[in-house]
């Protein structure tokens, strides 16, 4: 009996090709789809769950809310946290470990280099595991001169020489070190949103002049992670986050007005496991993830095979009638329903089975690609259990949901009947779910068309949104404050002018797109009682503004001839001492400060501290608009514009012509002057477009993904317009012969088939706007929403257009046949 | 009305040839009752096919009105046979998806005739042919007489002159039979033209000359003496 079953299954297959073709073809992609984002999602959720405490390893977030601002929320903490810990939670914390990553400039023999590097604290063995290769961990993490690369650095430096006992000098700020390496470790896998390629202990020591790496708390740039002591529920510590801000961070009592650090500190924490797909704020050592789009994809993965389902049960339906008489013989000889059922299910089941084999073919095919689109090294893995679980589950799944109606309705048929009327054995209730289907498949599809539109339409609102300044035409050259650059800085700009096609240079602390915070508190004189204003900063110098072309709205630009234009000198004054400086500043500060309009905040005053009790009196001398500086993901804030020329770390330079002339020359003054400091440069406008390339990706996925719906749910359609074309012969030939044209006919077919695309337009475009408007959400700056009223037209008509391309051709073949045969032939 | 001259019907494949219709030399006036009678296999139907323009003869003329059709594109004879043939089928061929009046409606919806006098005009042929009651009714609950006259009333909603009945009443039972032909009749006695293929030559006594075929040839014509 089963070869029987078989054997006409695979029969039936060959014969009709076409339906077994879009049957197979349409499950391939849909399995295949699913299995590609299985992988996907599959090694989002294993990230850091190697860890040998995986099970208690947090990290510690910091978040600083600013009176009048967005929270500054980050996954980094500042310096002192980590023996803060461990006093105040002594009784959960086990063990803490700072990672502050710096990028020195590294010099081996004659060769230069500038990686990242890690400086921890002696408990990361104990917190983290580092797979040794080669030398030991231990005496790295205890001796200041030691250091630990990762087999990918050992190599890159030494290649195939043992790495061990190597010397490498290090260049941090000004500390210039000579380490040995101690010890090798494998790579970490990619897993992990931890970036730790080389390591070298903590010795706070060597950093007294950089007090903001390790000792003071209102600067934040550790990742500083805790294990608990085992038992320990995590809650224990987050409810006493408060207090042990209040407790471990002292605030001067005139800038929290009485209140404690709590109320401009919070602490949080996230397991390591969940950190890759719940991002807490900025501050990750890499790109990660996120859980929405892990759902969203794996719902799309789900919709495409739902879609493949449908054209299964669609066709498996539509051409029931053919079955009808194998049915109603098996029944005469003896058939009983249940085992018409097994049998129909056995057959979906076996076309699933090869929908499953060509898809794993697709997906060794695709792998390759997909892996380096989403940059991650992806293997399907036949020998594990889950994934063949998951294999074996899919093929089941699609089989029996697929399968199992068109069972049902193809066993019910009474032979008699069939035998003996030999027609049509179609009820209405099978043809009205089948358009309910078709609806179905269609709004999907429509929905992911205006889900992808969407997305790439912020994407090209952002990345072509008017920062403020003219982006395009600026070249960004870094690492001017590093120690062999410095000295030369003045020098550098000055060559770097003379260039042909240099419009103008100037120095800055930071550069576009830096999400870098720099703020400072401030007071108007006769209000320093009012609480805390804090203000961003932004260390620019005189040719700041003519560079980036920021318009001044009121006042003046900064001028070297005025003397109150510049950073004045502390040297030898003494605390309540006050100097007198101008400043330029954006209108937000005018409204957080209550100076009015721009005009009448010219000449205002305002102070902020200068370091051992002297104050700075700052003039307003000119007002700019607020521009997007910082990340174009962040809210602009009230900034001020301070000529700090100690801050400067980069040099931006804005040209006319060819950008490749300007960069060898550059090249060419940074050679000539400068020595241990490899060069480092971007351009402006390419700087903020790879602030979009995680969005980017994913409406490239997205395209993708909606393709791949959009073609299997027109398969589909595609052999559900033949099978009723089909179906409908002898209609098409009594219109014939009532005087219709070809033309009328074809309209007629598309007409039908147009009729479900247009209800899934109706469904599709509340569903895909609420969709888009939720994830509009996550830009503080959005396109507008209306432009989504034309986007659902357009995905409207693309989907009709598909349908019609898809549908036409078999109508059009129909609707010339010759109608006599049709009616005389039944 | 019509002249046929000298026409054949040859079916080619790739190793038979069929001669389905062999110099058939035919002309049937305005306002004529003919009966076409033959055993299967005769070329009957490819005779009524060809009148009723649903195929081109192999060789030949054919006139209609005194318009050579024979070589006529299907888009002019489509045009042609839906102002002037109306055809009347064995299996009735109504579209089980519409309702009665739907179905009779069909004749005029190719014509470019208003929503409300097509309305009009299917309910008076509903009401000539008796199935008025029926009208929102779908063809699969109407008996195959009153199947039958839905078709009838199909045929001549349009006004056409001439209609083409193939064995319309070879599915039926005598007395339905009987009732389809007299409407037949009555048509014909209105001044509408009849050509109909059968195998009953009862029902062929209605009509005032029978066509006899063989192998694809006239053989006898009869004249009924009125």
């Amino acid at each position: 009996m089963f070869s029987n079953y078989v054997s006409v299954a695979l029969r039936n297959l060959v014969k009709n090709k076409l339906y077994s073709a879009i049957n197979i073809i349409g499950l391939a992609i849909g399995l295949a789809a699913c299995i590609l984002i299985t992988l996907f999602v599959r090694d989002e959720l294993s990230y850091d769950q190697f860890w040998t405490k995986a099970d208690r390893l947090y990290r510690l977030n910091t978040t600083f809310s600013i009176p009048g601002r967005e929270p500054f929320v980050t996954v980094v903490s500042p310096g002192p946290s980590k023996g803060a810990l461990e006093r105040f939670f002594a009784q959960e914390i086990d063990k803490v470990v700072r990672l502050q990553s710096l990028t020195p400039v590294i010099e081996i023999g004659n060769a230069l280099y500038t990686d990242e590097m890690i400086f921890a604290d002696p408990t990361a063995s104990d917190v983290l595991d580092f797979d040794v290769v080669a030398g030991d961990m231990k005496a790295v993490l205890t001796d200041n001169a030691s250091i630990a690369l990762s087999e990918k650095m050992a190599h890159k430096y030494f290649g195939d020489q043992p790495a061990v006992g190597k010397v490498m000098t290090i260049t941090n700020y000004n500390l210039k070190r000579d380490y040995r390496v101690a010890a090798v470790f494998r790579d970490l896998p990619h897993n992990t949103v931890l970036a730790i390629e080389m390591v070298a202990m903590i010795d706070e020591n060597d950093w007294h002049d950089q007090a903001f790496l390790f000792d003071s708390w209102f600067s934040v740039n550790n990742t500083v992670l805790f294990t608990l002591k085992p038992g320990v529920d995590i809650s224990s510590v987050t409810s006493r986050f408060d207090a042990f801000a209040d407790n471990s961070i002292e605030m001067p009592a005139e800038l929290t007005g009485g209140k404690g650090a709590s109320a401009f500190v919070q602490f949080g924490t996230t397991k390591l496991v969940d950190a890759q797909l719940h991002p807490a704020g900025l501050g990750e050592m890499k790109p990660t993830g996120n859980i929405a789009t892990v759902i969203i994809f794996a719902s799309i993965a789900g919709l495409i095979l739902v879609i493949a389902c449908i054209n299964f049960m669609n066709l498996a339906t539509a051409k029931s009638t053919q079955r009808a008489r194998e049915v109603a013989l098996r029944k005469v000889l003896g058939a009983g329903r249940g085992q018409l059922i097994v049998q129909f299910i056995g057959e979906s089941v076996l076309i699933a089975l090869i929908g499953l084999v060509a898809g794993i073919v697709i997906v060794e095919a695709a792998l390759p690609f997909y892996g380096e689109f989403i940059g991650r090294d992806l293997s399907f893995d036949y020998t594990d259990g889950m994934t063949l679980a998951i294999l074996a589950g899919l093929v089941a799944t699609v089989g029996v949901v697929g399968g199992v109606y068109p069972a049902i309705i193809l066993s019910g048929f009474r032979p008699a009947w069939v035998l003996k009327a030999n027609k049509s054995a179609e009820t209405s209730g099978s043809a009205a779910l089948r358009s309910g289907l078709v609806i179905f498949q269609f709004a999907v599809s429509i929905a992911l068309i205006v889900g992808t539109s969407g997305v790439y339409g912020q994407l090209k609102y952002a990345t072509t949104m008017d920062p403020g300044y003219t982006k395009d035409n600026m070249f960004v050259l870094h690492r001017i404050n590093r120690k062999g650059a410095e000295e030369r800085r003045d020098a550098l700009k000055a060559e770097i002018q003379r260039l042909p096609g240099v419009v103008s240079a100037t120095f800055s602390g930071d550069t576009p797109g830096s999400s870098d915070e720099n703020n400072t508190s401030v007071e108007i004189p006769g209000q320093e009682n009012t609480g805390t204003i804090l203000i961003g900063v932004q260390d620019v110098d005189h040719d700041f503004f003519k560079t980036y072309q920021i318009p001044i709205i009121a006042g003046r630009d900064y001028d070297r001839q005025y003397a109150g234009d510049s950073e004045p000198s502390v040297e030898g004054l003494k605390e309540g001492d006050v100097v007198n400086s101008n400043i330029i500043v954006n209108e937000s500060v005018l409204n957080r400060l209550g100076f009015g309009t721009p005009e009448e905040a010219l000449g205002k005053v305002f102070m902020i501290g200068r370091g051992n009790g002297v104050k700075n009196a700052l003039t307003i001398v000119g007002v700019v608009p607020d521009v997007h500086f910082q990340s174009l993901k962040t809210v602009k804030r009230p900034e001020m514009y301070a000529l700090d020329a100690d801050n400067y770390g980069n040099l931006t330079v804005r040209f006319t012509g060819d950008p490749k002339a300007l960069v060898s020359g550059v090249e060419n003054i940074w050679r000539s002057l400068v020595t241990g400091v490899p060069i480092s440069y971007e351009f402006v406008d390419e700087a903020l477009a790879e602030e979009f390339d995680q969005e980017e990706a994913t409406a490239t996925m997205l395209a993708l993904f909606a393709g791949l719906a959009v073609f299997v749910a027109c398969l589909g359609l595609y052999g559900l317009a033949a099978f009723t074309a089909e179906r409908r012969t002898k209609e098409i030939g009594i219109r014939k012969v009532m005087g219709a044209t070809v033309t009328d006919i074809v309209r007629l077919l598309l007409w039908q088939f147009s009729k479900p695309v247009i209800i899934a337009n109706l469904i599709a475009w509340p569903v895909a706007v609420w969709g888009m408007l939720s994830w509009l959400e996550n830009f503080p700056y959005r396109m507008e929403a209306w432009v989504l009223g034309p986007l659902c037209l357009i995905a409207g008509l693309i989907a009709l257009g598909i349908a019609w391309a898809t549908v036409g051709g078999n109508a059009a073949q129909v609707a010339r046949a010759n109608p006599i045969k049709a009616l005389r032939y039944e | 009305m019509l002249k046929m001259h000298n026409l054949s019907k040859i079916y080619r494949t790739d190793e038979v040839e069929t001669i389905a219709l062999n110099n058939v030399n035919i002309e049937i006036n305005s306002g004529e009752f003919v009966a076409i009678m033959g055993p299967s296999g005769c070329g009957k139907s490819t005779l009524l096919n060809i009148i009723g323009m649903l195929d081109n003869p192999s060789e030949g003329d054919y006139l209609f009105f005194d318009e050579n059709v024979a070589r006529y594109s299907e888009a002019k004879l489509a045009n042609i046979r839906k102002r002037h043939i109306g055809f009347i089928f064995q299996s009735f061929n109504l579209i089980d998806e519409l309702t009665v009046a739907e179905n009779i409606e069909l004749a005029l919806l190719y014509h470019d005739i208003a929503a409300s006098e097509r309305r009009d005009r299917v309910a008076a042929v509903m009401d000539k042919v008796g199935i008025a009651h029926r009208a929102k009714h779908m063809p699969s609950q109407l008996s195959g007489g009153q199947q039958q006259r839905v078709a009838v009333a199909r045929a001549v909603v349009g006004n056409q002159s001439m209609i083409l009945a193939d064995e319309p009443t070879g599915n039926l039972d005598s007395a339905h039979g009987q009732e389809v032909m007299e409407m037949l009749q009555g048509l014909n006695e209105e001044g509408t033209t009849i050509v109909m293929v059968t195998h009953s030559p009862a029902h062929a006594d209605y009509a005032r000359r029978t066509i006899n075929l063989f192998d694809g040839q006239v053989v006898t014509e009869n004249l009924r003496a009125a």
